[in-house]
């Protein structure tokens, strides 16, 4: 027997994050989309910020549940989708890494999207918008960004788990998007009558939009917020859960 | 590569894959030595790639044991696939990463550190030295094949596993690969190769075993199973030049029936 050399998994792991940011930056037509259209909803919504239901929190964290919506529901599903069907998953698993470190440096770098819609919003925010929030404000808004962004990732995992077929995931997923969206959106903001609202502020979208609303004012956290944010990493666990349950790594 | 050429490098020992209550594949054992190519010839659905994807550790088998460069695939997943080079059937890199963006990959997935230099040697010898900058998807088949090729040797790996690499080759493109192959034998790699083509095997396999219904149901050198099936009356029957080729041999033993 030779003596074998195992690459470290860091080694690994920077080979692997090398290729799959390089891959996002080349789709940039899909990044300038799900960057852009959370930017251009919170310069849209700007009459909403001094309006005493709604308010800048209320619109910046609707902005970047859209965002998190497009990463987990557009970006992610299909990018794992294109990638199982071609076998290009499946040429990485004879090469001596695991599993694991193969979908680590995927959501690496829809994290990495996570930040740049939440920053993106921010900056927005700021100069478009002027709202400004405290140092506690944006700290916080960007750890429930990467909760919210955990349910749509994992979202999106689970109907790559569900679904084989690229084709199928993609429309599947653009169908989950647009009716979140529409649902999250207009329920929320009471245009489907006060049931729906309630039930679309513990659906993901509100959720998501409900804890970040409420972290960039850490002030007012309230236990209602506090539930809101188990529900929330409850279905992020959900999600991820049915997605890893159900992933084939080939789509034969 | 540190082993002599009667080395046994990937030996595979009773065993069985099934699909529920389908057994793909029943009982096979065979082994490659260095410096050898070994065919895996089988008509479709024959259990040829169930048998390359145990190798290859994309499946768990039944039963039987698997060893790569003496490593257990299933005890040492990595090690065994360390020392293991694969060319699957399909394109199967990122279309968007450029050559040169998909060696650095695998280089650095295999730790193997790659200079510009080298990068510069391995284009050349590939024959792609001004197509490092091409993204994977914008080349031809042949050129897809070469770079893929590559890709399975980055690592100088002990065994290496090629699925029907020339299929939708041109003639000169096969030749081409041929040669490589050859010249991967004469370095001391073991090449374990699944073909439909009876001209492909006859011209490069030292051995080759025909694999049907799941079971190994030949196993030898090209010329003896010629020898050995050349008065066998399903050989006879089937054969259309006056003279017993391989794939007489071949469909005299598998049948004539189309499989899907």
């Amino acid at each position: 027997m030779t003596t074998t050399i195992i690459p470290s998994n860091k080694a690994v792991l920077s080979s692997l994050l090398r290729a799959d940011f390089i891959t996002q930056w080349r789709n940039r037509r899909s990044v300038i989309l799900i960057l852009l259209i959370p930017v251009v909803i919170t310069l849209a919504w700007k009459s909403m910020i001094n309006n005493p239901i709604f308010g800048g929190p209320f619109v910046l964290a609707n902005g970047i549940t859209i965002g998190l919506n497009a990463i987990g529901l557009m970006g992610y599903s299909n990018a794992v989708a294109r990638d199982r069907d071609k076998g290009i998953f499946q040429r990485l698993r004879v090469a001596p890494l695991t599993a694991w470190s193969i979908m680590a440096s995927r959501l690496i770098v829809q994290l990495a999207m996570v930040m740049a819609v939440t920053l993106g919003v921010f900056i927005v925010g700021h100069y478009g918008d002027g709202v400004t929030l405290n140092p506690a404000g944006y700290a916080t808004s960007f750890a429930m960004a990467f909760i919210g962004g955990a349910v749509y990732l994992g979202l999106g995992q689970a109907i790559v788990g569900f679904i084989k077929n690229a084709e199928t995931v993609n429309a599947v997923s653009r169908l989950v998007y647009f009716v979140f969206i529409m649902v999250g959106m207009f329920a929320g903001l009471g245009a489907m009558g006060d049931k729906m609202k309630e039930i679309a502020k513990w659906s993901p979208y509100g959720a998501v939009q409900h804890i970040l609303a409420a972290g960039m004012r850490p002030e007012i956290w309230n236990h209602q917020t506090t539930m809101i944010l188990l529900v929330t990493v409850g279905y992020a666990i959900v999600f991820s859960a049915l997605g890893i349950k159900w992933f084939r790594w080939s789509s034969k | 590569m540190e082993h002599s050429s009667n080395t046994v490098v990937l030996q595979v020992t009773g065993l069985h894959v099934n699909y529920g209550s389908f057994h793909a594949v029943d009982n096979v054992s065979f082994d490659v030595r260095a410096g050898e190519i070994f065919g895996l010839l089988g008509p479709n659905g024959a259990g040829k790639t169930s048998t390359l994807s145990a190798i290859e550790g994309l499946l768990q088998p039944q039963s039987g044991t698997i060893t790569v460069a003496g490593y257990n695939v299933k005890e040492k997943p990595l090690h065994a696939r360390a020392n293991l080079g694969v060319q699957l059937q399909a394109t199967n890199f990122q279309p968007e990463l450029t050559v040169a963006e998909i060696l650095q990959l695998y280089a650095g997935i295999h730790g193997v550190p790659l200079t510009k230099e080298k990068l510069q040697d391995i284009l050349i010898n590939i024959k792609l030295e001004d197509a490092a900058k091409k993204r994977f998807g914008q080349l031809s088949g042949g050129q897809q094949q070469r770079v893929s090729l590559i890709i399975a040797m980055i690592h100088n790996p002990q065994l290496v596993l090629l699925d029907e690499p020339t299929t939708g080759l041109d003639p000169q493109s096969r030749r081409q690969l041929w040669e490589r192959m050859e010249g991967m034998r004469a370095g001391n790699h073991a090449l374990l190769l699944t073909t439909h083509s009876m001209e492909e095997a006859e011209a490069v396999c030292d051995r080759i075993a025909i694999i049907d219904h799941g079971r190994i149901i030949a196993i030898d050198t090209p010329q003896v199973l010629i020898d050995k099936h050349r008065d066998d009356p399903e050989v006879v029957l089937v054969s259309r030049k006056g003279k017993i080729t391989l794939e007489d041999v071949f469909i005299g033993l598998t049948g004539r029936a189309v499989r899907s």
